[in-house]
């Protein structure tokens, strides 16, 4: 009973995922296909869950809602067209894209079905967050910090382009950038 | 069959219910009810909503010009079904909405008993719904020239499907952003009534501002002078006691901070407010300090105000804009020069930063200032000068410090955040109705 | 493996704690809004109107605007009461009474809290609105300033119990409360809790100057479901916070679920009476707080406690 539950569970994330992911593209309208991607993305982390990784299912949910919004937003910031009043596809080159898309697709269902794929049974992790925790501070620790002083100068950077008082003094006094040319003596 | 049954069964049930319910009704103060209606948030039977969506019952109350008959059927067919609408017409003459379906009552206890009485037979079924007045149809076909019919050109701009598009527009930031033109009024519940803006805005940031031609201003009044009002309007022509006029003026500075408290989500504070304006006497000058600490606790004047919406002195020099001008370090008050306050040891409060935050205190220090004045004025009668200082500023037959400010709106709002420039506008005190009514006292002294 | 209840004894009873507990929230909300106004009290009136407001808002018709996106306003409010019913599940009301405690409780109720700006933000788009989409927009810079201060807050929490379950965050507060080991604790996160479910000061989305934000085009069963799944979303937040800051069931004389029901209804009261209380914050400064004091104060905290603990 208990396997038949997580066996309809795991179908019922695996076959959201593909479907919204397959719906972001068929969308005409930015917002439905951020939160599509969203729900995708949500999908997987269940499937992490499932398999035992609940700390990463969580964090991927947690951290896809704060992303997703921010592209949802940025996404109509920069659309020449956020009002999506005019026809609008969100594939380019849509042969390309078509093929590109369907051939990863088979390309990677198809993994499981030619590796030869181990058969002993794992014994479920107990303290699976306590094991990535060691291995994030542990054998990994130097990428982990490389990527993450990488990223943290990235934030720093971000921040002090945005920040207030720029190179043309304060956003909020209405910025001018200074003449091409020294100002010269008034004339008359 | 027996579903349809259950269903209206449980539709029955619910009704029963639901017909205890505060009535959530839906406001438009016209001429002569801004203070009726106001004191309908005191009782417990009702709830006055922000949005038409939320509401029950439509309530015009008061008079009502012309030009604002379209807009009204909009707000009407806005209701969700079952609706109704009640004309509460308080001295009024006939109005230009649609009369068939609108019931008439007189006083002032009738209206919960009636908003009631509707509730429960529109709950009830034994009252139909009103239909719409305007035909559910889309302001313009959803159709029209180009491959997709979508009447545009191309990805980007033209218009599509008649819509307007938002278009690139300068930026305070320096920057060119979509901006997206948007009418707010004239029933936008925090806006006096008959304010209509039209903005441009990038985000929440107002880049452009004009406000429409009030349906109220330059048409003859079609209902009587609010009470709040009556009395400064009253002291054009004829002398009236001081100590009624400070009265007054108090109260009306309160009954502005109730709805000021409303526009920063502190509703219940506000009906504190207005049951102390409602029940104000000269005596209570301690409540009115003691509100003001409140206030300052509450961070209403503080984190709300503070810094929002400033007007420096020099724009509005010679307005007589009252507790604006008076907020911003300016000491003009008509009643410094007025021979029925010689003696009565008065002077006029004056702020320094003249932000939203200025104007708050402004108010109430005159509100408390006021009730001293009526306590030493006695018996004694203003002298008609053509010219006295409202809760507003100077009012003469020219007009208010509302009509004479409104140019300066545009100044004042552009470049707020759409949130300071409500906090700004509030604070503000704006009345189209003092004018309309001044301007008629002095036809009638012409006529006369 | 940890505990879970059967899914079908879990929905039950997160249901029916999560319809009484937005009863009890109406009921106080109101309570404390006739203390503030000073209008005198009829305990009749007072239970039944949250009865009655809601009944009226199911016989009242939904609405609908033009060229909406119908599916994802339906949606909106479903999604946030679901939100609210996961993280409401996670708090335990005893040691062994509790729907779901996963080892990673706290990432949990931390992925609902984040998905929260999600429901908001469909919310306001799909009406096609003004300032419903205005609403949206708000709580989007909420939402990101509040997220860091709101996990570090509640990280400082799980170090003495060196767990991420909710269970041991409970447990290891057997001796010392953790709104004793970490004084700035609870505050920041009462803070925040108020700008998770916006209430009061912090109700930008849903504000007074945008006639109502996300909600303006709401009527009916849309407005009752978004208006209850709101008040869920606090009930959720305020038993969390008695969870692992006021040491859940742990106290004398009472039973452990007494405890827990007690110290959420003083927290609601907390977080209702800012809404008395306290003025609307505009959005700027509430940003500039966030990002320039909070953020800092948290990763004090965090600093602190773990020092302590070492």
């Amino acid at each position: 009973m208990n396997g038949l539950i997580t066996d309809g569970v795991f179908w019922l994330f695996a076959v959201g995922s593909v479907v919204t992911a397959f719906r972001v593209f068929r969308t005409d309208s930015m917002m439905r296909a951020a939160f599509f991607l969203l729900a995708s993305f949500a999908g997987v982390g269940g499937i992490l869950a499932l398999l035992g990784a609940e700390f990463l299912g969580m964090v991927l949910i947690l951290m896809m809602a704060g992303e997703m919004l921010v592209m949802a937003i940025v996404m109509v910031m920069f659309m020449m067209n956020p009002a999506g009043l005019n026809p609008m596809w969100m594939v380019h080159q849509h042969r390309v894209a078509v093929v590109a898309g369907a051939g990863s697709f088979l390309a990677l269902a198809s993994l499981p079905f030619v590796v030869d794929l181990p058969d002993r049974p794992a014994p479920r992790p107990e303290e699976a967050t306590a094991e990535l925790g060691t291995e994030l501070l542990g054998g990994s620790m130097l990428v982990f910090q490389t990527a993450g002083v990488t990223l943290l100068s990235a934030m720093i950077g971000a921040v002090v382009i945005a920040h207030r008082n720029g190179r043309f003094g304060e956003a909020e006094q209405g910025s001018l950038e200074p003449a091409l040319e020294p100002p010269g003596e008034e004339k008359g | 069959m027996a579903r349809a049954g259950l269903q209206l069964g449980l539709k029955q049930a619910l009704g029963r219910v639901a017909a205890g319910a505060p009535v959530p009704v839906f406001a438009v103060a016209g001429q002569g009810a801004r203070e009726h209606v106001q004191d309908l948030r005191l009782d417990g039977r009702l709830r006055l909503v922000d949005s038409p969506g939320a509401a029950m019952v439509l309530l015009i109350a008061g008079g009502l010009p012309d030009g604002l008959a379209e807009p009204l059927a909009h707000l009407h067919d806005s209701l969700p079904h079952p609706r109704a609408t009640l004309w509460w017409p308080l001295g009024a003459g006939p109005a230009t909405w649609p009369q068939q379906f609108v019931p008439t009552i007189e006083t002032r206890d009738g209206v919960s008993e009636t908003l009631q009485a509707i509730q429960r037979e529109l709950l009830r079924g034994q009252r139909p719904g009103e239909p719409p007045i305007l035909p559910d149809e889309d302001p313009v076909p959803w159709k029209g020239v180009g491959p997709y019919g979508q009447g545009g050109t191309g990805m980007t701009g033209g218009t599509p499907y008649g819509r307007p598009m938002a278009e690139l527009g300068a930026d305070r930031d320096g920057l060119r952003l979509d901006v997206l033109p948007l009418r707010i009024g004239p029933f936008f519940p925090r806006f006096p009534p008959g304010l209509t803006l039209d903005l441009k805005l990038a985000g929440d940031v107002i880049v452009d501002v004009a406000p429409v031609e009030s349906p109220f201003a330059g048409a003859p009044p079609v209902g009587v002078c609010r009470a709040g009002a009556r009395i400064f309007v009253d002291a054009l022509s004829q002398p009236v006691p001081v100590a009624g006029l400070e009265l007054a003026r108090a109260r009306e500075h309160l009954r502005w901070l109730a709805d000021a408290l409303v526009a920063v989500e502190l509703g219940s504070l506000g009906s504190r407010v207005l049951r102390l304006a409602a029940e104000l006497r000269t005596s209570d000058g301690d409540s009115i300090r003691t509100l003001g600490r409140a206030l300052r606790r509450t961070q209403a004047i503080g984190w709300a105000t503070n810094g929002v919406g400033r007007i420096p002195a020099a724009a509005v020099e010679g307005l007589g804009a009252g507790p604006i001008a008076r907020a911003a370090g300016l000491p003009e008050d008509e009643r410094t020069h007025d021979p029925a306050y010689s003696g009565l040891g008065f002077e006029p409060i004056v702020q320094r930063d003249g932000d939203a935050a200025a104007r708050w205190r402004q108010r109430l220090g005159e509100a408390a200032q006021s009730l001293e004045l009526a306590a030493r004025a006695g018996d004694r009668r203003t002298v008609p000068t053509g010219s006295v200082e409202s809760p507003r500023g100077r009012l003469d037959g020219e007009g208010n410090a509302t009509a004479r400010f409104l140019h300066l709106l545009p100044g004042v709002l552009q470049g707020l955040e759409w949130g300071d420039a409500v906090t700004t506008l509030v604070s503000l005190d704006l009345d189209f109705e003092e004018a309309v009514f001044a301007e008629t006292a002095r036809a009638g002294a012409v006529a006369s | 493996m940890r505990d879970y209840a059967s899914p079908g004894v879990a929905i039950v009873a997160v249901g029916a704690i999560l319809v009484a507990g937005v009863y009890v929230l109406a009921v106080l909300d109101r309570l404390l809004g006739m203390i503030v106004a000073g209008t005198s009290i009829r305990l009749g009136a007072l239970l039944a109107e949250p009865v009655q407001s809601g009944a009226l808002l199911v016989l009242q018709e939904r609405r609908t605007t033009e060229r909406p996106d119908a599916a994802g306003w339906a949606l909106a409010p479903a999604l946030f009461g679901g939100l609210a019913a996961v993280a409401l599940a996670m708090v335990p009301l005893d040691r062994d009474i509790v729907a779901a405690d996963p080892a990673t409780g706290f990432v949990v109720f931390s992925a609902a809290i984040a998905m929260v700006m999600i429901a908001i933000y469909l919310h306001g788009w799909s009406p096609n609105s003004a300032f419903a989409l205005h609403g949206a927009y708000r709580y989007g810079a909420q939402a990101l300033s509040f997220q860091i201060p709101f996990l570090l807050a509640m990280l400082a929490t799980a170090l003495p119990a060196e767990s991420l379950s909710i269970v041991d965050i409970v447990d290891a507060q057997k001796s010392v409360w953790n709104v004793v080991r970490e004084p700035a604790g609870l505050p920041l996160y009462l803070v925040v809790g108020v700008a998770v479910s916006f209430w009061g000061p912090l109700n930008l989305p849903d504000a007074a100057d945008l006639a109502g934000g996300t909600v303006v085009e709401d009527s009916g069963l849309d407005r009752l479901l978004w208006k209850g799944a709101r008040a869920a979303m606090l009930v959720a937040v305020a038993a969390m916070g008695a969870a692992v800051f006021l040491g859940g069931w742990w106290g004398p004389w009472l039973p452990g679920p007494a405890w827990v029901v007690l110290k959420t209804v003083a927290l609601l009261v907390v977080l209702l009476a800012s809404g008395h209380l306290l003025a609307r914050v505009r959005i700027e400064q509430f940003v500039f707080v966030s990002w320039v004091l909070l953020i800092p104060l948290a990763l004090l905290n965090v600093f602190v406690s773990g020092a302590l603990l070492l």
